[in-house]
């Protein structure tokens, strides 16, 4: 009796998974197969297992390119974390209630925000013409042509930081809101200075949810194109730059070497993306 | 030490605010700048460089395109997470960790490789897609799925959707009446969030635009990016067009989950 009841119910059960059914065939579609599409023929040479495409990835021109790439990103992402906190510190610290709203709306709208304009935006300010680069030029720092140019790679990190920024500091309000005043307090009346409060008590409460910051902030500018194209071209050596020159044009004539340089790519986004998920839970769990 | 403290902060909250402004006052003036190159302030002002680049027909075509994808994109991710969500929520909650791991996937695909995974696979298979503004839409859905699933999803953890749906039925309402006129009512603060997100993802979008289907079909953004290397002032009106339907559209977002639902989470997608 209970047997078929539980029996009939657990069909019920399965029954009810049809409705998901569109949404698994989508993600299945244009996620899921593609990606697999793309790992198999990255695997393979006239239909044999192989590794040999990923050795031709590994030459000179496209190792520096991931050098290139990872650099940026860590450096942005460095930079991105340490100055997002700061700013974010300020802003949950500030007593008016009507500047923190409003500086956290212009996080939320940044940080959105990429691609060509925001290159655009950037030779406007700091390109060999643009008005801070006259303005240091009168106070007598002539950034052009030696000191710094907005079309090369440090010039990139400094357009990323525009959206890394508001991202950092969108992620770690909640965690800075979550450090107790008594903590403090308590730190304090036991005979801790300020900086030994922040170094013992604080950061260690803060280091998971910093960890997955400069995880995620990795992952967003190693992804990133637009930007990068928009402001530099075929100029500065990303990988995303390379793969995206594959895909237009070399992509017939060497098909699997594309493939393999994604692999390669999606490996170290996937580690970025799992550990921000797995210290994500972790905050979580240690805010409880 | 209290002053010393407030000025530090003032400080740091004058720097950001001047890091995040600056950029998109500059683009402003420059565009309706004569000439502003040679001197602190720009050598006059004109209209010149808007009424040229607003003028060409490829302003309205790429406009009109761009509108196309973003709304085809919005209209189709709430058609296909709305009802997704809610029942998993309702009668499939063990499936929702395969949905989750569904809407966080994109977070892990760089745009580049996205284009070439559905390029290398659509290519082999006898499906009109690639090359079409629909493959354009397909991979939007893609990149823009976790923006529209998390605002619905925290919208439906946050009512009581077995009452409601118990209530609805009792009264003889069948399952797309509830779904219609009780739940999505009910999540409607959480639906618009996803897909004003989802929009301005998609309006911004130029890496999936410019290889999937290119100069056969140019939006926006893709205008945009020729004009920067053929003409900057009329490059900087497009710039700024694109800054304020951004801004609009985030600043609606957050308006909206002032009114009512929860904020809408968003992650960056570069």
């Amino acid at each position: 009796m209970t047997n078929r009841v539980r029996s009939r119910k657990s069909i019920k059960g399965l029954w009810a998974w049809l409705g998901l059914v569109p949404f698994f065939l989508f993600g299945i579609a244009f996620e899921i197969i593609p990606v697999l599409t793309l790992a198999r023929s990255s695997l393979t040479a006239r239909d044999t297992f192989t590794l040999q495409n990923f050795e031709r990835a590994l030459t000179p021109i496209f190792i520096e390119s991931f050098r290139n790439s990872i650099q940026l990103s860590a450096a942005t992402a460095f930079l991105g974390v340490v100055f997002g906190t700061l700013v974010a510190y300020a802003i949950i610290t500030t007593r008016s209630v009507w500047v923190r709203n409003a500086l956290t709306a212009l996080a939320d709208v940044t940080t959105n925000f990429g691609g060509a304009p925001l290159a655009f935006a950037f030779i406007v300010v700091l390109g060999s013409t643009g008005i801070v680069t006259l303005i240091l030029k009168m106070i007598g720092i002539t950034l052009y042509p030696d000191l710094f140019r907005i079309y090369s790679i440090q010039g990139l990190a400094v357009a990323y930081l525009y959206f890394q920024l508001p991202l950092m500091i969108l992620l770690i309000i909640p965690s800075l809101l979550g450090l107790r005043r008594e903590w403090r307090e308590a730190a304090i009346n036991l005979g801790a200075s300020a900086a030994q409060y922040w170094l013992r008590v604080a950061l260690p409460i803060l280091l998971p949810s910093l960890l997955g910051g400069f995880l995620l902030l990795f992952a967003n500018s190693f992804g990133a194109y637009a930007t990068a194209w928009t402001l530099t071209g075929p100029d500065v050596n990303l990988v995303t730059v390379q793969i995206a020159a594959l895909v237009r044009g070399e992509v017939q004539l060497d098909p699997a070497l594309a493939d393999a340089l994604a692999m390669l790519s999606l490996a170290i986004m996937t580690l970025c993306i799992a550990g921000y998920q797995w210290l994500g839970g972790r905050a979580r769990k240690e805010g409880r | 030490m209290k002053n010393d403290r407030g000025i530090w902060r003032i400080v740091v909250l004058t720097l950001f605010l001047m890091f995040m402004i600056v950029p998109f006052l500059a683009t402003v003036l420059f565009s309706i700048s004569v000439r502003w190159d040679r001197t602190l302030w720009p050598e006059g002002l004109t209209l010149e460089w808007w009424d040229k680049v607003t003028s060409r027909s490829a302003f309205e075509t790429t406009l009109t395109n761009s509108f196309i994808v973003s709304f085809a994109t919005m209209f189709a991710l709430a058609l296909l997470v709305t009802p997704t969500a809610y029942w998993a929520h309702m009668r499939v909650p063990r499936g929702k960790p395969f949905i989750e791991f569904l809407t966080i996937i994109p977070f892990g695909i760089p745009g580049v490789v996205l284009a070439l995974a559905l390029i290398r696979f659509y290519s082999q298979v006898p499906l009109p897609l690639i090359n079409t503004p629909s493959i354009l839409v397909a991979a939007c859905m893609v990149i823009a799925l976790p923006f529209m699933y998390r605002p619905v999803a925290n919208a439906l953890d946050a009512i009581d959707i077995h009452g409601l749906t118990e209530a609805a039925q009792s009264l003889g309402a069948g399952l797309g009446q509830t779904l219609l006129r009780v739940i999505v009512p009910n999540i409607m603060p959480g639906i618009i969030s996803g897909c004003l997100l989802v929009f301005s993802t998609v309006f911004a979008e130029f890496t999936l635009a410019n290889l999937l289907v290119g100069t056969r079909f140019k939006t926006f953004p893709i205008y945009l990016v020729e004009f920067t290397r053929f003409d900057g002032r009329q490059a900087s009106a497009l710039a700024v067009i694109s800054f304020v339907i951004a801004w609009l559209t985030s600043l609606l977002i957050i308006w909206i989950a002032g009114r009512g639902g929860r904020p809408a989470e968003s992650l960056g997608a570069r």
